[in-house]
């Protein structure tokens, strides 16, 4: 067992700093922690000149969102790098389970997508104004952790799709813009088109931010647990998407010999 | 030698898949967001300037991606040092490049324009025509001379793609491309003032809504031709530099 945890813990952590291309400390204040805070400004701001909703639903909404970057890209870096520094054949000879290894990866990026949130909203609320209830703090601080652990399953089902297809990093681009839309952080879902807001009950972070909302609105966490249960069903979800797609993958990569082709 | 060093950079872009997707699927998709917002705000009636304020930020994140790329492409490619041996200022051989990223980010304006009336049938009423026409081309003739002053800060740094990521939001916050720059607070004026991205943003939405273009439209390319000349002089001075400390190709 506790090679197991040594495998998934300290190989996830080594995997991170080696696979995550913004760990310098410039690329990660800049992207990972400004890029997200002027994306929440710039959709509060809107907010207000259109009258769609007030201050709390966007900086609540885009600091749970804020989580997706990391998670997302890095899902997508966490095997597509593998494969793109030649070390993919080298993690696949290991005898070790696939699901433990690339499972493990995850863990570190959903950990950062958390660290990330908790710097938006701290700086959005700061920023704009907004007052959270002390009371509601353990309760935000879970939304966020589930919004994040869904979302680096999320993005590990999308680095999956790297060891197929070529273009991963445009899936994963299109991902995150279309988690703008869809999951009701910018655009309140009841105005979406009834598929749209299907789709966003399937995808991580809908159900952590309306959580996080609920919870910041003074509402109790109990008030804000089946949300909280969608999401970490949505977590799990993919996660054994993840795994059933690196599987399947592995097996087709290896039997076409396209394993490290770039 | 700008035209066809356009041209021929504008067809590299092309090529690409992946870049050519992204401008097209990216745009789209922050349209649709911009229309429902529109939508369920209290400005239904300006679908029209949603669709082209989605197109503009597409045009920025092509200019700012593109730029930010443009040295680090070269790089990876292992071309930087051909391109840097040309006979010619350095700024010539990188300006071609800049314009192009421009020029391709139009597919995103075209993108968002045709989304927003196959789908939403946003009618592309202009309130002037012709000078949405000037207005378009301007603005990315303008962006593109400004990419040439960010691409020439970039040649220093290795992760230039760190502080593209960063300036992506703020643009487009600041330039009042979505967002009126009437509603933001104070401070961020002198800084809007000094964006060629302001002014081309506000020449195409006067063109679209009404309002003196031309001034605007001048402005914009007044504001760029002065990041160019500094482009040009910083892109020498940092070539020069880079050359001397051994560090032009490293990436």
């Amino acid at each position: 067992m506790s090679a197991l945890f040594r495998l998934v813990g300290i190989g996830g952590v080594l995997a991170y700093r080696a696979l995550f291309n913004w760990t310098t400390p410039g690329m990660f204040v800049g992207t990972l922690l400004v890029g997200p805070l002027f994306q929440l400004l710039f959709f509060a701001y809107l907010g207000r000149q259109l009258q769609v909703a007030d201050d709390r639903f966007y900086i609540v909404g885009n600091a749970v969102l804020a989580a997706s970057l990391a998670c997302v890209f890095g899902g997508t870096m966490a095997v597509a790098n593998e494969r793109r520094y030649g070390t993919l054949g080298h993690v696949l000879l290991s005898p070790r389970s696939r699901t433990a290894i690339f499972l493990g990866r995850a863990l570190p990026y959903a950990g950062n997508g958390l660290l990330i949130a908790v710097v938006t909203l701290t700086g959005g609320s700061l920023l704009l104004g907004l007052h959270v209830p002390v009371a509601a703090l353990p309760g935000l601080a879970l939304a966020l952790a589930v919004g994040a652990l869904a979302c680096g399953f999320f993005g590990l089902a999308l680095g999956a799709l790297g060891l197929r297809f070529r273009d991963v990093w445009l899936v994963s681009n299109v991902s995150v813009a279309l988690l703008l839309l869809l999951t009701g952080v910018n655009v309140p879902a009841r105005t979406l088109p009834a598929a749209m807001r299907a789709i966003g009950q399937g995808l991580p972070i809908t159900h952590a931010a309306e959580a996080a909302r609920r919870l910041v609105a003074g509402q109790s966490l109990a008030a804000a647990a089946p949300a909280l249960a969608a999401e970490l069903a949505i977590a799990v979800a993919y996660a054994v998407l993840a795994a059933v797609l690196l599987k399947v993958f592995e097996i087709e990569s290896r039997r076409r010999a396209s394993l490290d082709a770039v | 030698m700008l035209a066809v060093g356009t041209l021929l950079h504008a067809k590299h872009l092309s090529r690409s898949p992946l870049e050519i997707t992204i401008a097209l699927l990216v745009p789209v998709v922050q349209a649709t967001l911009a229309v429902y917002l529109f939508r369920s705000g209290a400005e239904p009636h300006r679908l029209l300037e949603a669709a082209v304020g989605a197109g503009l930020m597409g045009v920025w994140s092509s200019v700012l991606f593109g730029s930010g790329g443009a040295i680090q492409n070269q790089r990876w490619q292992g071309t930087l040092e051909m391109i840097m041996l040309a006979p010619r200022p350095p700024a010539l051989v990188i300006l071609p490049i800049t314009l192009a990223t421009a020029l391709t980010g139009t597919y995103a304006m075209i993108a968002t324009l045709l989304w927003g009336r196959l789908l939403y049938g946003i009618r592309l009423d202009f309130a002037d025509p012709l000078a949405f026409a000037a207005a378009a081309p301007g603005c990315v003739l303008g962006l593109g001379m400004f990419g040439l002053l960010l691409a020439s800060t970039f040649v220093l740094l290795r992760n230039a793609n760190a502080l593209a990521n960063t300036m992506e939001y703020p643009i487009w916050l600041v330039s009042g491309m979505l967002v009126p720059v009437t509603v933001l607070p104070p401070w961020t004026n002198p800084i809007a003032a000094v964006l060629p991205t302001t002014w081309g943003a506000r020449a195409v939405r006067e063109a679209v809504t009404g309002g003196p273009v031309w001034p605007s439209l001048g402005i914009c390319l007044a504001i760029s031709a002065g990041c160019l000349v500094l482009g040009a002089v910083s892109m020498s001075y940092v070539e020069r530099r880079a050359r001397a400390a051994a560090t032009l190709a490293l990436a």
